[in-house]
């Protein structure tokens, strides 16, 4: 991407007034959302079952095509973009699956991408895959196959992966909801240090530890529309909505 | 199967396990059967055999090595008469000559290619045995995990069919011909050493019996059923040279010519299957519309229907396009050219009516692969090429495979249909021969049992391809 962030100031996702609907308009997943992430920002995105989350994070990346509404990613509005591809190299996402490649070992796994579409070559990859796989925690499992691995290192194997093309924003579309509980803290941690360093990231969770935590910012949707977004600290002191007070008093018991 | 795998045994063996009677019976008769072979086989050998007829001249033929001549039978064959009697004269073979390896070398260099064959099933086969069965102990005592069941299987067939074998040896010397067999007076009976060979594959054959339930693996798997009609083949031959030897030497070439056309055609089949899978499961209506259309109509045409439009129709459409376009003369005179000889035409028609099928095996199994596959390799920035070509399609193809082996082999079947295009394949040889001689149950037979070998082999090869490609582990 040409255009730096820090010169502009302009946030580097823009939602224009998304809205996206399944059944030829019968079922509204997504209703007029607009939203402004900042560089550096990390967003937590809550709210109850079917209200749109998924949908919307699968909009920033252009995996879920929206009806209407505009997607800019820093500066490049995707609706627009013949660039499709490109753009996507700058949004790592992380499934709540893994969605590891099954065929692959896990140093293969976090290379494939970078030899075909960064065009790297076999030696450069290989280090970037091992430097990432460090930094996951997990340098030992590298020759494994997916099947062989727990959840949670499943999971950090798909963060190195997603990390591997040197994204400039992360998505997490419910990270740990698949783990055992032994294995989300080991998932939580590595995302931490990624809001540690600085990584703009939009984080599906109902983990409300990390979005005490690492979140500047939770966002409650409902029903396919933003309904609250306000900082940690303000959510969990006084929620403003009748609907979020609700659904927090379900999460947190 | 014969094995019960509930009483498979899944333990090491301990130190007095490994010096049990089990491995010392397979260890002492393979010894013996190697160590027979140093001592005389047959001490006496038919050189040449004189044949008079009651109407027809005499003949005489010379025999190099062991017998390969049926001589029986082909001198009745030539002489078209009445036997009246068979005169042998038998040759003195002294030494090393008459061992087993005397009689195995001497063998080797044999005049003829089928001589050959015959000589390594003969006296090559217990010699394998032996090898197989001295592999077995003494991998399973140098090895830690135990027994070397891989090993148990195959050497338990090649040690029994070794038995076997050296019976066939015997039959060789008198040519299978009861005739020079009284004509030689007991002088052609087997010496001291075949014997002890026979002797020594049966302590192996029952110390490995012994041992079957060390294994996990089917006993009788689908090589050596191959490996057993492969066998009748040759044994028909042998045996019965007139008319099996006849009929193999006239469909030889059609089983080249069938291969060829499976081989071919199957090619081209994986290319139209993959190019029809993929078009049925694009987003693109009109690539949809036509490849459901392709697999839609082809699967509902019989395949001999759709050869014999491709052998008979085509060509008069092209000529009748070339009538149309006469004001065109550059198409006209293309049209008016172009030929189909039948052995395109039979591609062409396998290659429409198979990639239908293979068109839905593909799909299938590309829809079988989850879409988060596709949709996290997207999310990485890969095209929908690159995601289809690294990750996607390497998964399908396990799912793909069986069942695109198994189209393999009934395309192998399936090719005898192309038969009425004047094609000379294995099948249409098969009516050729019938039609000159007659003789439809020894045709039909022999065209059968080389099917059968073709196709055994394939599945097994097929089945083999699968294990190679399964990635969880
Ligand atoms: N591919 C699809 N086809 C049809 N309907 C869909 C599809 N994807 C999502 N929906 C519907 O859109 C709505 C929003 O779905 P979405 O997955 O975004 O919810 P969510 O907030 O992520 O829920 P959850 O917490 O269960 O993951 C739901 O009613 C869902 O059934
Ligand atoms: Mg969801």
């Amino acid at each position: 991407m040409e255009r730096s962030i820090e010169e502009t100031d302009v946030p580097i996702i823009q939602i224009r007034h998304l809205r996206k609907s399944y059944y030829h308009g019968k079922l509204v997943a997504l209703d007029d959302v607009s939203l402004d992430v900042p560089q550096g920002q990390v967003a937590v995105v809550i709210g109850p079952s079917g209200s749109g989350k998924s949908t919307m994070l699968r909009c920033l990346n252009y995996l879920e095509i929206p009806d209407s509404g505009e997607v800019i990613i820093d500066g490049i509005a995707l609706a627009h973009a013949s660039r499709l591809n490109e753009v996507r190299t700058e949004i790592g996402m992380v499934f709540q699956q893994f969605n590891l490649f099954p065929h692959l070992s896990v140093l293969e796994n976090i290379m494939m991408a970078q030899r075909i579409v960064r065009k790297r070559n076999r030696q450069e990859a290989q280090e970037v895959a091992e430097e990432l796989l460090n930094k996951v925690g997990i340098p030992d499992k590298a020759g494994a196959y997916p099947i062989q691995l727990s959840g949670g290192q499943q999971q950090r194997v798909a963060i190195a992966r997603a990390l591997a093309m040197q994204p400039k924003i992360m998505l997490f579309d419910e990270p740990t909801s698949a783990l055992d509980p032994e294995m989300i803290k080991e998932v939580l941690d590595v995302m931490l240090q990624l809001a540690q360093d600085g990584m703009t990231m939009v984080v599906v969770s109902h983990e409300m530890g990390f979005a005490r935590n690492a979140a500047d910012r939770v966002i409650f949707m409902d029903d396919g529309k933003v309904i609250e977004d306000t900082t940690p600290e303000e959510l969990f002191r006084a929620p403003k909505h009748e609907r979020t007070k609700e659904f927090l008093g379900k999460i947190l018991h | 199967m014969l094995l019960d795998r509930s009483r498979f045994r899944d333990h090491r063996l301990s130190h007095s396990e490994r010096r049990n009677w089990r491995f010392m019976l397979t260890l002492i008769g393979a010894l013996v059967l190697f160590l027979a072979y140093f001592l005389p086989f047959f001490q006496t050998r038919i050189a040449s055999a004189h044949t008079t007829f009651i109407e027809d001249p005499a003949v005489t033929l010379e025999f190099p090595v062991l017998i390969h001549g049926q001589h029986a039978t082909h001198a009745k064959t030539l002489g078209n008469g009445q036997l009246e009697s068979v005169e042998v004269s038998l040759e003195k073979v002294n030494g090393v000559a008459s061992t087993g390896w005397g009689w195995l070398f001497r063998s080797l260099g044999a005049p003829d290619r089928g001589a050959l064959v015959s000589f390594i099933v003969t006296m090559a086969i217990p010699l394998v045995g032996a090898a197989l069965g001295a592999l077995l102990v003494v991998r399973s005592y140098v090895r830690e995990a135990g027994v070397a069941e891989k090993l148990i299987p195959a050497s338990l067939i090649i040690s029994a069919l070794s038995m076997l074998s050296l019976g066939f040896a015997w039959c060789h010397q008198v040519d299978f011909s009861t005739y020079l067999y009284a004509q030689s007076n007991g002088a052609l009976n087997p010496g001291i050493g075949l014997w002890t060979a026979v002797i020594g594959a049966a302590l192996m054959t029952a110390g490995i019996w012994s041992l079957r339930h060390e294994t996990r693996r089917d006993l009788l798997n689908w090589w050596s059923l191959a490996f057993v009609v492969a066998l009748t083949i040759w044994l028909l031959i042998r045996v019965r040279p007139y008319p099996y030897l006849e009929i193999w030497r006239f469909i030889g070439d059609g089983i080249l010519v069938t291969l060829r056309i499976v081989i071919t055609s199957y090619g081209f089949i994986l290319l139209v299957s993959l190019l029809g899978g993929l078009g049925r499961i694009s987003h693109n209506r009109i690539i949809y519309g036509i490849s459901t259309l392709y697999v839609e109509l082809i699967r509902g045409i019989p395949l001999l229907v759709q050869l014999l439009f491709i052998w008979f129709a085509l060509p008069n459409m092209f000529r009748a396009v070339g009538e149309a376009t006469q004001q065109y003369p550059a198409i006209s005179a293309w049209f008016g050219q172009l030929r189909l000889n039948e052995y395109t035409a039979a591609v062409m028609g396998l290659t429409v009516c198979y990639g239908a099928y293979g068109a839905e095996i593909f799909r299938a199994g590309i829809s079988s692969i989850h879409r988060g596959q596709m949709e996290a390799a997207r999310s990485l920035g890969m095209s929908s090429f690159q995601a289809m070509r690294h990750i996607v399609l390497p998964q399908a193809v396990r799912v793909i495979l069986p069942p695109i082996g198994n189209e393999f082999v009934a395309l192998i079947k399936d090719s005898s249909l192309v038969s009425v295009l004047a094609v000379s394949d294995l099948t249409r040889r098969g009516r050729e021969y019938m039609a000159r001689t007659f003789l439809s149950f020894d045709t039909w037979i022999m065209v059968a049992l080389c099917y059968l070998v073709l196709t055994l082999v394939s599945s097994r090869i097929v089945e083999f391809l699968e294990s190679k490609t399964r990635f969880e582990r």
